[in-house]
């Protein structure tokens, strides 16, 4: 017993420390300076105007929470405005969905993003004046039917499509005959699909076919703009920064440092952007494993440590959660009144706890809690913490009913002798049916930590770094879609493997062993003796 | 009256156990003294098991005392799990605790109930084990052992808490016919240290030789009760007759 209590106190400080370490990494960051960073929001995904990295050349910004670095047109306007405000930029590095919350729940200072002031945001956010103004194209393949389009009723039948959730989307209505694809969530994608011909092109601004063509010269844009009859509102065709409502000073600060940066000197940043960014495919002649793992093996290997580490500690909190709330739904129900309404409520509460939670996506309850709790409360959670409490209380959820079925399927009469010895119900429960229950709840806890490890991806929407969001990263950059997903799929692989194989053995350990050893000679077993008992009386 | 209560260790007063509209138990009263054997026999269903669960609160009564030592144990205020200390019960089918071996099972109660120190219940353990004959198997786990064998256990759990009165439900019933003759030896070694036992079973060559009351029960209700030599060899109720008429020739 007291082995075990060991045991458990050393995992138990092992993963404080790990989260600790974790939650430190991005918090010294932000203790080293007396002025509060200034938090820019971006994808950093967009290429040329903001995009990852692994070192800081070309005057990259650290993006906070990760040993990554952020750089882009969108960054450079960002440092110009830290500057002047002499505050230290850092970036958050936050899904295109995820901006707009971050900034209202007061996770970012500014979003920098390449964003459109679209009238409906203008509802939610307050945006500066334009940073820069845009052209809209058609981006097809050089040798397709399109290429030579002339007027807005040239794409009969072309399949487009634009990003998620963006005006680009909405232009295609304009372009009478197309086929509207699917919006698709970034640039990388569409990229991809037209390489591989799904689509026959997509709608962007001209600087994503200058920053295209860098790479793909078999492109050509077809710009909307000189079109008869093309419509765009003025807010559209211009990206602006947008500040939390109510926010005036910052945004009058913004718009006084913009007004001091000339075109000529925009148009430089831009020009340098589209150059820095990064390139497909490497010039040395490396084969594609070898370069993807030169160039961010280390950013991978950060992505399996935090996916390791949410899987860790969300199934052990979750595990001990489920038992708590498995071990008060099983308890009998009491004799006396009050204490059977009280038990009756906080079933009932367990029961809500487990339903909604296992009722919702995962996703869904990230976006809802780590947003919702800044909004609300002004709490501004490290990621880190709030996707381990996600996980947690997700798989406690599950666990619950796991252990509540193993505590259910312990027989009867297990239950009985203890009672009958005059063991109370905790007593019984603690020495007696919870090591049964868990031993037989043991796959299904092996089952819950494998698809914690696979399904802490959905996590990338709060912007955890784990293996996935860093994979979605890598392959924007590297343009190698198929190399890198198989590459992370391959390490989910081998995690899940050998999580398995670890499984298995402790519960092997855990059955004991087959044997047993006779303390004395066989042979005076057959019988009782007789001269045994003594009387009593 | 009085006299007679001292002496009276259980008492059961018009017992009622209903499933819903099923009357299992009608109208039960018997009393037991203190180092009496008493066995119930009677054909399946009857309501014997169900009578004898009661009786340590396994089941609970829906009418009717059960009087331990003149206290009604149905009282709201008595104190149920130090009353269940000192009525042991073993068990039809063994129930020994999966994971614990065999010491263990016989400690654990001993530690958490009765306060005992590890010495003192390891001491208390290892005794009874040898006096069924289990001390060999110290380590083993119950799946490692026989039916028989972990009956004996059973039997070593429950008097490892010095209990007052032993309740034995069909304790050889689910045993192969090879084994039931080491646990009735057990049983029978038991009975003669003058601990009361309360014994449901369907051995009757058993229940004749160490019973020093029978009590026949059939239909939920005490249809006839007496000293085994009256309801073995002179049986007054047609019922009684029946039931015995198909062990007479194979038992008795």
């Amino acid at each position: 017993m007291k082995s075990k209590i060991r045991w458990f106190s050393a995992l138990l400080a092992l993963i404080l420390s790990l989260v600790i370490g974790f939650s430190f990494n991005s918090n010294q960051t932000q203790a080293a300076k007396k002025e509060a960073p200034l938090k820019i929001g971006m994808e950093a995904n967009y290429p040329p105007y903001n995009w990852t990295q692994t070192t800081d050349k070309n005057g990259a910004v650290p993006i906070d929470g990760s040993k990554q670095y952020a750089n882009g047109y969108d960054v450079q306007i960002a440092k110009i405005i830290g500057k002047k405000l002499h505050r230290k930029v850092v970036v958050e590095k936050t899904e295109w969905d995820g901006l707009l919350p971050a900034l209202t729940s007061g996770k970012i200072d500014l979003i920098i993003a390449g964003m459109s002031p679209t009238a409906e945001r203008r509802k939610a956010i307050n945006f500066s004046k334009p940073y820069r103004k845009s052209t809209f194209v058609v981006i097809t393949s050089r040798n397709g039917k399109f290429a030579q389009a002339k007027g807005l009723n040239d794409f009969k039948g072309a399949k487009l499509t634009a990003q998620q959730g963006t005006l680009h989307y909405d232009l295609i209505k304009q372009l009478h005959g197309a086929k509207r694809e699917p919006a698709m969530r970034s640039f990388s994608a569409m990229r991809q699909s037209l390489q591989s011909g799904t689509i026959d092109g997509y709608v962007a601004e001209d600087i994503e076919y200058k920053s295209y063509k860098t790479v793909n010269p078999n492109i050509v844009a077809v710009n909307l703009n000189k079109m008869q009859g093309f419509k765009v509102d003025h807010d559209d065709s211009i990206t602006s920064i947008g500040v939390k409502k109510g926010n005036t000073e910052l945004l009058n600060q913004v718009n006084s440092i913009l007004n001091g940066i000339s075109n000529k000197k925009r148009d430089q940043l831009m020009a340098d952007a589209v150059k820095e960014q990064p390139q497909a495919g490497g010039n040395k002649k490396e084969n594609w494993f070898m370069s993807i793992m030169h160039r961010y093996g280390s950013m991978i290997l950060g992505g399996v440590g935090m996916t390791l580490l949410l899987a860790l500690v969300g199934t052990i909190v979750g595990f001990f959660i489920g038992l708590l709330v498995g071990i008060v739904r099983t308890i009998p129900t009491p004799k006396s009144a009050g204490k059977k309404w009280g038990l009756k409520i906080v079933d009932w509460i367990l029961a809500v706890y487990i339903e909604v939670f296992r009722g919702t996506p995962m996703m869904v309850q990230a976006a809802v809690i780590y947003y919702g709790i800044a909004q609300l409360w002004h709490l501004n959670l490290n990621r880190t913490v709030a996707a381990l409490v996600i996980v947690s209380i997700n798989t406690g959820a599950y666990l619950a009913e796991v252990i509540r079925g193993g505590i259910n399927a312990t027989p009867k009469g297990q239950f009985e002798a203890a009672s009958a010895i005059g063991m109370t119900h905790s007593q019984q429960m603690w020495h007696i049916i919870l090591p049964q229950a868990i031993r037989n709840c043991l796959p299904s806890i092996t089952n819950e930590f494998i698809v914690n490890i696979k399904d802490t991806s959905v996590l990338s929407i709060i912007s955890v770094s784990e293996l996935f969001f860093v994979g979605t990263t890598v392959a924007s950059q590297t343009f190698q879609f198929f190399q890198t997903y198989f590459i992370i799929s391959m390490i989910y692989l081998i995690l899940t493997f050998s999580i398995t194989r670890i499984f298995n053995f402790i519960e092997k350990k855990l059955e004991g062993p087959k044997n047993y050893n006779l303390m004395a000679n066989q042979l005076q077993v057959e019988d009782p003796k007789e001269t045994g008992f003594e009387h009593e009386q | 009256m009085n006299n007679n209560n001292e002496e009276n260790i259980l008492q059961v007063q018009h017992l009622q156990k209903k499933y819903g509209d099923h009357t299992v138990l009608k109208d039960i009263s018997f009393n037991i003294n203190k180092g009496e054997v008493m066995t119930i026999i009677g054909p399946s269903g009857g309501g014997k098991s169900t009578m004898l669960r009661c009786i340590n609160l396994l089941e609970e009564p829906s009418n009717g005392k059960i009087l331990f030592h003149g206290e009604n144990i149905l009282d709201p205020h008595f104190n149920r799990n130090t009353f269940r200390s000192k009525v042991g019960m073993v068990f039809q089918q063994f129930n020994l605790f999966n994971n614990k071996n065999v010491l263990q099972n016989c400690m654990i109660g001993q530690e958490m109930v009765l306060g005992r120190s590890k010495e003192e219940a390891k001491k208390v353990a290892i005794e009874n084990l040898q006096k069924v004959g289990m001390d060999p198997f110290l380590t083993a786990k119950p799946q490692q052992l026989s039916g028989g064998q972990q009956q004996r256990v059973a039997i070593a759990r429950a008097i490892s808490m010095d209990p007052e009165v032993l309740l034995f439900d069909e304790p050889t019933s689910a045993l192969d016919p090879e084994m039931v003759g080491e646990v009735l030896n057990t049983m029978q070694l038991l009975a003669k240290t003058g601990l009361t036992m309360v014994i449901v079973t369907h051995e009757m060559g058993f229940a004749r030789d160490v019973s020093d009351q029978v009590v026949f029960m059939s239909d939920g209700v005490i249809t006839e009760q007496g000293t085994p030599q009256q309801i073995f060899n002179d049986p007054q109720e047609e019922k009684t007759k029946k039931f015995l008429r198909n062990f007479r020739n194979n038992e008795l």
